[in-house]
């Protein structure tokens, strides 16, 4: 048995790392057959050049790390931020239903509107500096972070409950020991789904102006038809991408260790 | 080894189950006249018994005949809405650590250990983490889950995870001891090792013990009385003692002709009134 799993787990790990592959060899073939032109589709070497030429030089005069650093800095404030103030009011809504009404019609209200639409509101509120690019972050991460939380404080079993409060269990005994734990699945699958659109609104948040983050290469880079930098801030996107959503993931796993068990 | 003859039991006259206790002595457990309406429809009317300390009483009827409904309001999860259900001649407000419930599905805390899900209302209490984990192993060794402490429920066989159940309660050193079905989604080898184990906790710890089930087995094997739930409604249910020779927890007792008597008696009632 352990030696399927672990060929089962061997098999995994190969078509993980095979489909990208395949991907990157897909994009080559088509480039070498000069199938698309480069300034659409840059090759993967040329894409790879402009990244390393943008390690060694930086790109717009600022250092590659400082362009990432910022971008890292946006992301991470406004993603502790809004998980942190999501969850804890997405727990409450979902077992006070006093706050639960509070919340409701303005939470619905914002959710359906595409941050890009709110980029000229919030640039006549807060400015064109930090404030607005961490804000619209914020607000989507805290939205995502809210609703994954509520259902998963809704998903508690009332046996599960009715035990905790029958050995004694207070109110918030039972919150801390009982509900948040039932909760912590649904949570956590809430905060991959907001990281991977944080990310997204970050490039959109860039566009707010500034000189440096990765958004703003990106955008920078396509307004000057340098499509190869383009590529590679995209790709810079999409690693950090990759890496914080495996770190979720798998601190996910760690923490939930029950899930899926019985 | 030789048990004495068994005695075969008292025929059942509806007086045979009647409350044991005497006017003078307090019951553990009562309910006078109690109802219980949901949505404005009644379901439950004018219930009255009383349970003696160290009791088991087994509330026996199909499923939906309000045998859980009864559990709920002792437990405190429902209030009647007539009548009264007293703990110790006092209103039962709500749950409270002294009357601990075994559920059916375990309802166990799959993000704690086994030591942790058994010491849980010492945690609530604010009791230390030592006398935590020393309660704890008394209770494993108590309920034969001794060395499991540091799994977790999910590592657990369904029988196991019962005794974790019935150990977290016992932990509380609980008055009464509900029981909703506990037993029945397991298999009749483990079933019948919890139901002995059950009556040996009871002669351990004096604990008085109310249990629902729909099996007349598992009624007659546990009960010292059976309350066999028929129009709830009409607050009707009949009363049987059982009166199985010592020691109750003999697997014996199975085939014991009091036993067989009594469960013949019951399933006769059941499908006349069925």
């Amino acid at each position: 048995m352990s030696t399927d799993e672990a060929t089962a787990r061997r098999r995994y790990r190969i078509l993980a790392v095979l489909s990208p592959l395949t991907l990157l060899g897909a994009w080559a073939f088509v480039t070498a057959q000069g199938l698309a032109t480069p300034t659409i589709l840059p090759s993967p070497l040329a894409v790879l050049a402009s990244l390393t030429d943008m390690v060694g030089h930086g790109y717009s005069g600022v250092d590659l790390a400082t362009h990432v650093l910022a971008s890292l800095r946006r992301v991470g404030i406004a993603f502790c931020g809004g998980a942190l103030l999501g969850t804890a009011i997405g727990l409450l809504r979902g077992r006070v239903p006093e706050i639960d009404a509070l919340f409701l019609v303005p939470s619905e209200l914002v959710r359906p509107i595409p941050p890009l639409g709110l980029i000229p509101l919030f640039i006549l509120w807060f400015g064109i500096g930090e404030t607005s690019k961490i804000l619209l972050i914020f607000l989507s991460v805290f939205l995502i972070a809210m609703v994954n939380a509520q259902a998963g404080a809704r998903a508690c079993s009332l046996d599960a409950l009715r035990a905790a409060r029958s050995m004694g269990a207070g109110r918030w005994q039972a919150f801390r020991f009982v509900v948040l734990p039932s909760a912590l699945p649904q949570i956590m699958t809430g905060l991959r789904v907001a990281m991977g659109t944080a990310l997204t609104i970050l490039v959109a948040a860039e566009l707010l102006g500034g000189d440096r983050g990765l958004g703003f290469l990106i955008l920078d880079a396509s307004s000057f038809f340098r499509t190869t930098y383009v590529f590679a801030g995209i790709v810079l996107v999409g690693l950090i991408g990759l890496a914080s959503d495996r770190a979720i993931a798998l601190l996910g796993r760690r923490i939930v260790h029950w899930e899926g068990k019985r | 080894m030789i048990r004495t003859a068994l005695r075969v039991v008292r025929p059942a006259r509806p007086e045979a189950g009647a409350d044991p206790v005497p006017a003078a002595a307090r019951p553990v457990l009562a309910f006078e006249g109690v109802g219980f309406a949901y949505d404005g429809r009644a379901v439950m009317r004018d219930v009255s018994f009383r349970v003696a300390p160290g009791e088991i009483v087994a509330l026996l009827g199909p499923s939906g005949c309000g045998k859980t409904t009864i559990l709920n309001m002792i437990a405190g999860f429902l209030a009647p809405t007539e009548g009264v259900a007293l703990l110790d001649g006092r209103a039962i407000a709500g749950p409270g650590p002294d009357r601990g419930v075994v559920f059916q599905a375990a309802a166990l805390f799959d993000w704690m250990t086994v030591a942790e899900n058994i010491a849980f209302s010492l945690r609530c209490a604010g009791r230390p983490r030592r006398e935590r984990r020393r309660v704890a192993e008394e209770m494993a060794v108590l309920v034969g889950l001794a060395g499991r402490e540091d799994a977790y429920p999910y590592e657990l066989s369904g029988g196991m995870r019962q005794r974790v159940g019935l150990a977290r309660v016992l932990a509380a050193r609980p008055r009464v001891m509900l029981m909703d079905e506990p037993f029945s989604a397991l298999d009749v080898q483990t079933r019948e090792a919890l139901q002995e184990e059950v009556l040996r906790i009871r002669d351990r710890t004096g604990c008085t013990i109310v249990f629902v089930t729909h099996s007349i087995d598992e009624a007659v094997f546990l009960g010292d009385r059976i309350f066999l739930l028929e129009d709830i409604r009409a607050g009707r249910f009949e009363r049987f003692a059982v009166d199985l020779p010592g020691p109750r927890d003999a697997p014996e007792n199975r085939l014991a002709p009091g036993f067989l008597s009594l469960r013949e008696t019951i399933y006769r009632r059941m499908r006349h009134h069925g």
